[in-house]
């Protein structure tokens, strides 16, 4: 018995019996991270852009404040995608299933009788990581030419503010899908972003191949200790 | 309020600079130190504290060398890119008179006018966090008086008026003296005009823009994708609403349960 044992799925001196520990810790606190710079982001941002929605900058003590706010949460959103894309590059690589997956829609528009045992993610999140990850990119580095644009040719400057404002379309959106899909429309997998456990049924439903794998591993490791 | 238009004769410019001291002592912004650049042009460029200048040229042309002064100042747009980039109410707008002006009590100093302006005129200062130009002396002519710059002029290079008449003024002068109403695109109408002679053409000039136009990609920024952010939200909501009533939640053990389970 080693001083510290990682959580095995099963682990039956864990409280949660039945239940399946799917996040680390710190997979969560990037998550948030990321998701609250985000979304903070996305409201001042809204701010700046639409005049007639005055209450966010009257909450947040004017339009100067609120573009300092958003600035600010423009290098929490940096720092926390490139940690994020360290943590999920691996999970978040494309395999055949993936494919098979969207051929379905991953049976979420219609009966799916053939979808392959998932992953850690499946294809859709795949998508939404990859999209946040490129998108993201495009809105940092045009933030960035927008913080000094003077420094840039007036046209590289002009380009950054249309691309800043056309990645954010496509993150906010699909940011609504992850919103859903991630709460009212798959039941049993919000807590995963807060305690980090789901239950077996979850987790054999959604994540089979995952599953197994990692039963398999503890298998091993406990067999070897 | 009734719409004026400054125009700016170039055949009459002595390059005397009234206006530029006038528009420092109307607007009481302060003097710059300069040096020597081998220029008459005096300061190099436009600034926070320097809202009108005048610039000297030495062009080359069929009637040999040419020397032309211009009264370089904000053009005061109909449909100001800048105001449309603008991200805080009431930091830069178009007023009835014609005149685009900036106010500091609401400016955040985000540059984004600077970068939309099709004339690169509004000037950023790093100190004060804020941008600055000409504003037409809107003080000034919402209390019936001219501009400074106009009021100084002593050659009768800048006349000031109400747009109907002056619109007429600088077709008739352009007439008379073979040159080009700038800028005369129809679809990009601005408050200060300028008589160009024959013998320049306003490419040859310098910090000028031959055609211009509101920057597609701020229409793209401002007229697209602004817009979309929202309605993309709003209907990617609406169609998960939908989804849930439809389809109901993705379970295992939901009504439509798989066959082949364990």
């Amino acid at each position: 018995m080693g001083p510290r044992k990682r959580k095995g799925v099963n682990d039956m001196s864990a409280k949660k019996q039945g239940m399946v520990y799917v996040t680390t810790l710190q997979e969560r606190i990037v998550h948030w991270l990321l998701a609250g710079s985000c979304l903070f982001a996305l409201l001042t941002g809204l701010g700046l852009m639409f005049h007639s929605w005055d209450f966010i900058p009257a909450l947040l003590g004017g339009h100067y404040a609120m573009k300092w706010m958003h600035i600010f949460s423009g290098v929490v959103f940096a720092f926390a995608l490139v940690a994020a894309s360290v943590m999920w590059w691996e999970h978040c690589k494309f395999v055949p299933d993936d494919l098979k997956w969207a051929m379905q829609a991953g049976g979420y528009l219609w009966d799916a009788h053939d979808l392959p045992p998932g992953g850690m993610y499946n294809a859709g999140q795949k998508l939404f990581f990859w999209t946040v990850f490129v998108f993201g990119i495009v809105v940092i580095v045009s933030g960035l030419i927008m913080f000094n644009p003077l420094a840039v040719p007036v046209v590289l400057a002009r380009w950054a503010y249309m691309l800043h404002a056309g990645a954010v379309m496509v993150i906010a959106s699909f940011f609504i899908v992850h919103l859903y899909l991630g709460t009212f429309g798959n039941p049993g997998t919000v807590q995963i972003m807060f305690h980090g456990w789901a239950t077996r049924e979850y987790c054999e439903f959604h994540k089979g191949k995952w599953l197994a794998d990692r039963e398999k591993k503890d298998g091993e490791e406990s067999q070897a200790a | 309020m009734t719409e004026y238009i400054k125009l700016i004769d170039l055949t009459k410019c002595t390059g005397c600079r009234a206006c530029q001291v006038a528009c420092k002592n109307w607007n009481d912004l302060p003097a710059e130190s300069t040096g020597f650049t081998g220029s008459l042009q005096n300061p190099a460029d436009l600034s926070y504290n320097t809202w009108c200048l005048i610039r000297f040229d030495e062009i080359q042309n069929s009637s040999g060398m040419n020397w032309v002064m211009r009264h370089d100042a904000c053009m005061h747009c109909e449909w100001p890119a800048c105001v449309k980039a603008c991200p805080s109410p009431g930091a830069l707008v178009r007023t009835d008179t014609g005149a685009v002006v900036h106010d500091p009590n609401y400016c955040i100093g985000c540059k984004a006018c600077i970068v939309a302006c099709p004339f690169d005129i509004p000037r950023y200062s790093a100190e004060q966090e804020k941008i600055a130009k000409c504003t037409l002396c809107h003080d000034r002519i919402t209390d019936g008086r001219k501009p400074a710059c106009v009021t100084a002029c002593p050659t009768g290079c800048l006349t000031f008026g109400p747009k109907a008449g002056m619109l007429a003024k600088a077709d008739a002068r352009a007439l008379e003296v073979q040159g080009v109403v700038y800028p005369r695109n129809p679809k990009y109408r601005t408050n200060v005009l300028y008589i160009i002679p024959r013998t320049i053409d306003v490419a040859q000039l310098q910090h000028t823009n031959p055609n211009p136009k509101m920057p597609t990609t701020i229409l793209w920024w401002k007229n697209l994708f602004k817009p979309f952010t929202l309605i993309g939200m709003g209907a990617v909501a609406g169609a998960a609403m939908l989804h849930y009533m439809v389809r109901g939640p993705h379970e295992p053990h939901g009504p439509e349960k798989k066959e082949g389970g364990e």
